[in-house]
């Protein structure tokens, strides 16, 4: 019973292949755990499941030990939660929206109301009708994170955010999680989840295709180096001392995997005078080609 | 029982709509109410002589010889029965069919409300707006007629006139909720539910307007709301009773329903 999250051959079908099918994970006390998956994949079904929205087919899903469909109102008790699909009561303020679910969580100390918004930069005053997608979603974090919940269950948590609000996000996020937070977010960017979580399942077609640790994730991805040289014989004398370097005249294209040694590599180029360098870090479906296999 | 936070906001929420439909109510009641003549016997009954069936059909068949009668056959026979199922419709779209439709309801179960306290308190407040409408029709109705026509108001057959009419709306409302909560597209159980009080009324229209159609009567709940014999003093409070428990029946359906079924947020 020490899982927080405990999903045992999970299974919806929706029929026509859609749903999903025998899904199968724990999430530990104190984890910050990612589901990695395309549109479509499956990762809001399942959250579906673990907040009683929905009942499975088969199989079960428990939060702290209860049952998600029969004993939702007891878990909500421990649980924030960021729907995927935002929509908010429109003839409300933002202030006036926390507000009203703070009365419905039964909440007394609105500390960390204030908080959230000072850490969002976020004016709770206007209508939501009115906001832009951004400034609803940090209406919908601050819902999420108010009450210090034991589990945060957050749906595509940083969409809409811009870069600067994201990575205040991921500052939350870490300070939830040395709080003693369990958190499961789902994304379909492994950048996203690489910065947080400490493991990440990738979900396929409605099945859990693998759960990784995202240490072993990253050291498994490819990044491509591309080298530029003052002149193309630099470069060919660099991509002969690399096996698999493919050249284009002056510039070289070198594919590393987390395992191989980069220092090495930059030491070469160094020797041959290397003048600009980029890289690139790989799409989703080549850092995953070996889980996802084809695209369907 | 209930959330109040919700009750709370539902109340704020729907305050501008009750006013309206109280404007609305307050427009006909003092209209029809200024066509009485306690003489009688002039444009109205000359209308109806000209047209029986179709006054016949609006529940208008005997005008009545008392105020309590006029009142039964021209407010209380359709105005009071439509215009009420009308908010009752509205307001089952924004407390249940909004809430599901656009996805809203992931908030409220995101909280520690059990499924079923959310639903009795959206079907709780759905029936405190329907009886209020009457008590507040019925008080104007009450007002009026004692500033107008002194003493020509019979109390009691005029409080059971209103409280059957409460317990019909609460069926009819019921009927509503139960459609929207019930059917996996709350939308169309919602059309469902208030086209099915539409038949009804449709029916007894119909079952009003000539021998023919009579056997339609029993077809439809409306019938148990006998206005112009609970006006003259006559007819039973069992209706009322059948209608409330036909009512608390639908609601109940209505929340336990709730509580079981998926829910696409």
């Amino acid at each position: 019973m020490n899982h927080v999250i405990d999903v045992q051959g999970l299974t919806k079908d929706y029929g026509q292949g859609r749903g999903i099918f025998d899904l199968t994970f724990q999430v530990e006390r104190g984890e910050v755990f990612g589901f990695l998956g395309p549109n479509g994949a499956g990762k809001t079904t399942t959250i579906r499941h673990l907040m009683g929205f929905i009942r499975p087919t088969a199989g079960q899903a428990a939060i702290l030990g209860m049952d998600c469909f029969a004993q939702a109102a007891t878990i909500q008790a421990h649980v924030g939660y960021l729907p995927g699909e935002l929509s908010l009561m429109d003839d409300l303020t933002g202030d006036g929206f926390l507000r009203f679910m703070a009365q419905m969580r039964g909440m007394t100390d609105l500390s960390a109301v204030g908080e959230l918004k000072e850490l969002f930069r976020l004016d709770g005053r206007q209508s939501l009708r009115k906001m832009s997608k951004g400034t609803r979603q940090k209406v919908g974090l601050v819902c999420a994170f108010m009450a210090r919940p034991d589990l945060l269950l957050l749906d595509e948590p940083t969409s809409g955010l811009d870069p600067l609000m994201q990575n205040r996000f991921v500052e939350l996020l870490l300070r939830e999680k040395a709080r003693g937070a369990t958190i499961l977010l789902s994304s379909h960017m492994f950048e996203e989840l690489e910065r947080t979580c400490d493991r990440v399942a990738i979900l396929r077609a409605g099945r859990l295709a693998a759960v990784e640790r995202t240490e072993d994730l990253r050291r498994a991805r490819t990044k491509r180096y591309v080298f530029s040289f003052p002149a193309p014989e630099a470069a060919a004398a660099f991509s002969a001392a690399w096996p698999g370097a493919s050249r284009n005249d002056s510039s070289v294209t070198v594919a590393l995997t987390g395992r191989e040694d980069l220092s090495k590599l930059l030491r070469l180029a160094a020797d041959q005078q290397v003048t600009d360098m980029t890289v690139d870090g790989g799409s989703l479906e080549e850092a995953f080609l070996g889980y996802y296999g084809e695209e369907d | 029982m209930i959330s109040l936070p919700l009750f709370r906001r539902e109340a704020r929420r729907s305050i501008l709509l009750l006013v309206i439909f109280a404007g609305i109510l307050a427009l006909y009641a003092s209209v029809i109410l200024t066509m009485y003549d306690p003489e009688l016997g002039d444009s109205l009954a000359m209308m109806k002589d000209a047209m029986p069936e179709l006054f016949a059909a609006f529940g208008m068949s005997d005008p009545g010889s008392t105020l309590t009668e006029f009142l039964a056959n021209y407010l209380y026979g359709f105005l009071f029965l439509v215009l009420p199922l009308v908010l009752l419709i509205l307001l089952t779209n924004r407390l249940v069919v909004g809430y599901l439709d656009r996805g809203t309801m992931a908030w409220l179960l995101s909280t520690p409300t059990p499924r079923w306290k959310i639903a009795a308190t959206q079907a709780l407040f759905q029936v405190v707006c329907g009886v209020l409408t009457v008590v507040y029709a019925g008080g104007l109705c009450a007002i009026l007629s004692a500033a107008m026509y002194p003493g020509e108001l019979a109390a009691t057959p005029f409080f059971r006139l209103n409280l059957t009419l409460a317990a019909l709306l609460c069926l009819l409302g019921s009927l509503c909720f139960l459609g929207a909560c019930a059917l996996p597209d709350s939308r169309r159980g919602l059309a469902l539910g208030g086209g099915l009080c539409v038949v009804f009324i449709l029916l007894q229209m119909l079952a009003q307007s000539g021998e023919k159609w009579e056997w339609l009567q029993y077809l439809t709940p409306l019938t148990a709301f006998d206005s112009a014999a609970l006006a003259s003093g006559g007819g039973s409070l069992w209706p009322a009773l059948g209608l409330a428990g036909g009512a608390a029946i639908l609601y109940a359906a209505g929340i336990w329903v709730f509580t079981r079924r998926d829910l696409c947020l």
